[in-house]
């Protein structure tokens, strides 16, 4: 018995929005990393559920792809935050607003 | 000091933003849930489907399963990671003098001077030029 | 076509190499060139008079040209495309006013060896680059076949007189004396150029000859064969406006009343640019852009009165201030002014050929009395004032006699050039006067009264000069002991000596018309080549006719006589010059002025012209031009400094949703993306 399509996409969307929640309500910018990587795993649910809705590969390997390239943003984003609590003396996200204007 | 380590859903003036990605999932779920994707193909029982992922990275077509060849997007990946660790080390470097070693402290990053602020530190200790942290 | 229309634009690139050449000279700042330039202009000029010459020869065999040359802007309209050109007309208008150019423009170089080169001064490539532009550009404006072209022209000569008027800026007069001519004879263009604007808008094009030419449409659409728009005015209206605006600029550089007060400070330039100024280049090309589009004028009651009522006035007024001055040159100022004045009345009266015969006949003796004045004044060590000289004929012979010889023809003496010419001028005035009915006729009578009292005038204040200069005895020591003057001076007098004594018998018109012998050689000359198409709108005798045929007033010649006429101006001239001897051809002269009673001051400050002009500058233009600076300021500015703060204001007040918190972004991009989902949704027909 097969789970239709659906359900993985709802709960793609579910884990997206759950992201979305996270960015729009934290204010810590390591909490900020965390939201962004459950969207980017949302979306690689998208891509195995497709994937399997096509009975194609491309959609599985691309999502490897996605968490590699997760890794790099992470390390890219934690080096980012690294020298916004240097600048700042913390890492809320809402007082690093010197570029404003 | 009863603060609780862990984070707190914190509501109020979070609500409303939070609205707005409830918002987005009650339409996604909407979209979602009204289309009609028709039965799924799934794989072949018997497929080999791990060995096809490895195949398909490779550009090599012994795989079960058919896929594109992703051996461009692979070495792509692979730069962009040396690139992204290189970038991370130099954000994470101090800049200035490299002899500096405070930044590898496992205090959380933080630079002892700094903690004057905190409010631990202005509990526990009110002398500034005491070393704060770990001790 | 002939070879002579083929090498017709050399004319005006030779004096334009010349200039080209001093100038490069100049900026060398050494003496690379031999006598500062003078050679190259000499054999430029000597090069376009020979080539002149030549296109004479052809005209005369019966060739006309027009030609565009060089079209430099199209532009496609609805109905027919605007063509912007510069072309060669030659006709025998063109084809004489050529010859006279070049004649006049070569004697001055080679007079300006004398009086510039041997009297050391310095800065000469800048003069003869000057001398070259001058002379290029009046050329241009003479064979210009469209009065766009002619307008440049104008205006290069314009600029020339004012970079040669002020040659001596060191000193305080020139250069106050160029702005002076510059910024008057501007005036004057401006019209002109509102006019020539009018007259492409009218009419499409600003060609001079051909049947498609302006004043041939001008013709045909007073005649009913054609239309133009003409801007909600009565055609026979709107040509007299545009004509008077064209006229204006004729007013301005031709020194006529009231843009006459340029021309006697002019005379701060150098005496040989004063000859080229006066007889050949800046005052005539207003005068020979009348004659050019005549025909435009021909058909214009209104605009021919005016003609003839400045040229007439101008002759007076004019002569009356020569009376009184006391430099050699502003007398000579004072009587061309006049004579232009002489040239428009004949104009504004129907007498095309006389005005060109004038035009003509003083070229050749004004330049030779500037040229005599200039040999004068190198002889005086450039001392200007006549009660200073006396008794120079002695010491000047030949000085002395050529500048007789100009007097004589200025005066207007029989059988000097002057005589013929001037006497033709007023004759046509009379008997147009005298034929023609109704208002116009007054007019003409009018104007033709106030040319013969300035007859008298003339013959006295010539006189009076002539007397002053080289009669009696010396006045001073300088007088007493000239210095003497090099063959460069003498030679070009001697040429233009003859010439004003000789160029009158080109047209015999009175001979004619009492023996009906055929030597009015210059009728039959802008008659034009029998049977050249384009001669049919340029023609002496298409002039006449649209006078009497296409013009509403029906400019008519009566039948009288010519001897009568003739007699009388001759008489006056004769009188005048007898009185002029009589007071001031003594031993001792005395100034008489002090008889004149009030009138003398009035003379002396030339009728307060300057003074009202200057009154009108500083109370009327001053207060006007303050108006314009205060709603320039307050409006103009204010608008734009308005619009200037708003947009100021208003994006610093909306730059604040820039907040610069990550948040907030993300938050509207997620709203974003919700409105574009339901957007979308809605478009696909959730609701339907």
């Amino acid at each position: 018995m097969a789970v239709p399509v659906q359900w993985y996409l709802l709960l793609s969307a579910a884990m997206f929005c759950i992201g979305v929640f996270g960015v729009l309500t934290r204010r810590n910018a390591l909490l900020f990393l965390m939201s962004v990587e459950l969207m980017l795993n949302a979306a690689n649910i998208n891509l195995v559920a497709f994937a399997r809705l096509w009975g194609n590969l491309t959609g599985q390997v691309f999502s490897l792809f996605t968490m590699a390239l997760a890794a790099a943003e992470v390390a890219v984003g934690i080096g980012i935050i690294l020298v916004l609590y240097r600048n700042f003396s913390d890492v809320d996200v809402t007082r690093a607003t010197t570029m404003r204007w | 000091m009863t603060d609780p380590t862990w984070p707190r859903l914190k509501l109020g003036s979070h609500l409303l933003p939070g609205l707005a990605a409830v918002a987005l999932f009650a339409v996604l779920a909407v979209v979602v849930l009204g289309g009609d994707f028709g039965a799924a193909e799934g794989f072949p029982a018997d497929a080999g489907i791990t060995a096809g992922i490895g195949y398909a990275m490779f550009n090599l077509s012994f795989g079960d399963v058919p896929s594109e060849g992703f051996l461009v997007a692979f070495l792509t990946i692979a730069i962009v990671l040396d690139a992204a660790l290189d970038g991370a080390v130099m954000l994470a470097k101090r800049e200035g003098d490299g002899d500096d070693a405070l930044t590898a402290l496992t205090d959380g990053g933080r630079v002892r001077d700094a903690l004057g602020g905190d409010e631990t530190a202005g509990e526990t200790n009110n002398d500034d030029t005491v070393d704060g942290g770990d001790r | 076509m002939s070879a002579a229309f083929t090498y017709a634009p050399l004319i005006v690139a030779l004096p334009f190499l010349s200039f080209l050449i001093a100038l490069a000279a100049g900026l060398a700042d050494r003496d690379v060139l031999p006598k500062g330039g003078a050679i190259p202009g000499i054999l430029a000029t000597l090069g376009s008079l020979a080539l002149s010459a030549w296109v004479a020869l052809t005209v005369a065999g019966g060739a006309v040209f027009d030609e565009t040359i060089y079209e430099w802007a199209v532009a496609a309209g609805v109905e027919s495309q605007l063509e912007l050109s510069f072309g060669l007309l030659l006709d025998p208008l063109s084809a004489m006013m050529l010859v006279i150019v070049c004649l006049v423009a070569t004697l001055v170089h080679v007079f300006s060896l004398g009086y510039m080169n041997d009297e050391g001064e310095t800065g000469l490539p800048r003069y003869y680059a000057g001398l070259g532009l001058f002379t290029a550009s009046m050329l241009g404006f003479v064979v210009s076949d469209n009065l766009l072209q002619s307008f440049v022209f104008f205006e290069l000569v314009g600029l020339c007189s004012y970079l040669l008027i002020g040659f001596h800026f060191r000193e305080p007069g020139p250069p106050s004396a160029a702005k002076k001519a510059f910024l008057v004879t501007r005036f004057g263009d401006y019209f002109f150029l509102v006019g020539l604007v009018g007259i492409v808008a009218t009419f499409g094009t600003a060609q001079f000859g051909g049947a498609e030419s302006f004043p041939h449409v001008a013709e045909l659409v007073l005649a009913g064969e054609a239309s133009v728009r003409t801007f909600g005015f009565a055609p026979e209206t709107w040509f007299t406006i545009l004509g008077l605006l064209v006229l204006g600029g004729v007013i301005g550089k031709s020194a006529q009343f009231p843009l006459h007060t340029w021309l006697p400070d002019a005379m701060e330039g150098p005496t040989p640019v004063s000859a080229l100024i006066h007889a050949a280049t800046m005052v005539a090309a207003g005068v020979f852009l009348v004659a050019r589009m005549y025909g435009f004028y021909a058909v214009s009651p209104t605009a021919l009165a005016i003609v003839a009522l400045v040229g007439g006035f101008t002759a007076l007024f004019a002569a009356t201030m020569g009376l009184v001055k006391r430099e050699l040159k502003q007398v000579l100022a004072y009587s061309t002014i006049s004579q232009y004045g002489y040239m428009m009345l004949a104009l504004g009266t129907g007498g095309y050929v006389a005005a060109t015969f004038h035009l003509l006949t003083h070229a050749f003796f004004k330049a030779l009395l500037f040229l005599g004045a200039g040999s004068v004044i190198i002889a005086m060590h450039h001392n200007e004032n006549m009660w200073d000289m006396g008794g120079l004929r002695k010491r000047m012979p030949v000085t002395y006699a050529t500048f007789l010889v100009g007097s004589l023809a200025l005066a207007g003496i029989v059988p000097f050039a002057g005589f013929w010419s001037k006497d033709e001028v007023l004759y046509e005035a009379l008997i147009h006067g005298l034929g023609t009915e109704g208002s116009l006729g007054t007019v003409f009578l009018a104007a033709y009264a106030m040319g013969l009292l300035a007859v008298l005038f003339t013959g006295f204040y010539t006189f009076r000069m002539v007397a002053l200069t080289f009669h009696g005895e010396p006045r001073t020591d300088l007088a007493a002991d000239p210095e003497s003057v090099g063959w460069n001076v003498k030679g070009p007098l001697s040429v233009l000596g003859l010439l004003a004594a000789t160029t009158g018998f080109l047209n015999l018109a009175p001979v004619k018309k009492l023996t009906g012998a055929k030597v009015d050689f210059l009728h039959q000359w802008l008659e034009g080549p029998e049977g050249a198409a384009l001669m049919a709108t340029l023609s002496a005798k298409h002039y006449k006719h649209l006078l009497h045929d296409v013009n509403p007033a029906q400019v008519t010649a009566s039948e009288l006589g010519p001897l009568l006429p003739a007699a009388l101006s001759l008489g006056l001239a004769i009188t005048g010059a007898l009185v002029a001897f009589r007071l001031y051809a003594t031993p001792e002269p005395t100034e008489h002025t002090a008889k004149l009673g009030g009138l003398q001051d009035v003379l002396y400050n030339n009728y307060y012209q300057d003074e009202y002009q200057v009154w009108l500058a500083t109370n009327v233009v001053q207060p006007l031009a303050g108006v314009a600076d205060t709603v320039d300021q307050s409006l103009v500015d204010g608008v734009v400094n308005g619009v200037s703060s708003v947009s100021l204001s208003s994006g610093s007040r909306i730059r604040r949703i820039q907040t610069g918190v990550v948040s907030n972004y993300a938050a509207l991009v997620t709203l974003g993306l919700t409105a574009l989902l339901v957007a979308f949704g809605l478009y696909e027909g959730w609701l339907l």
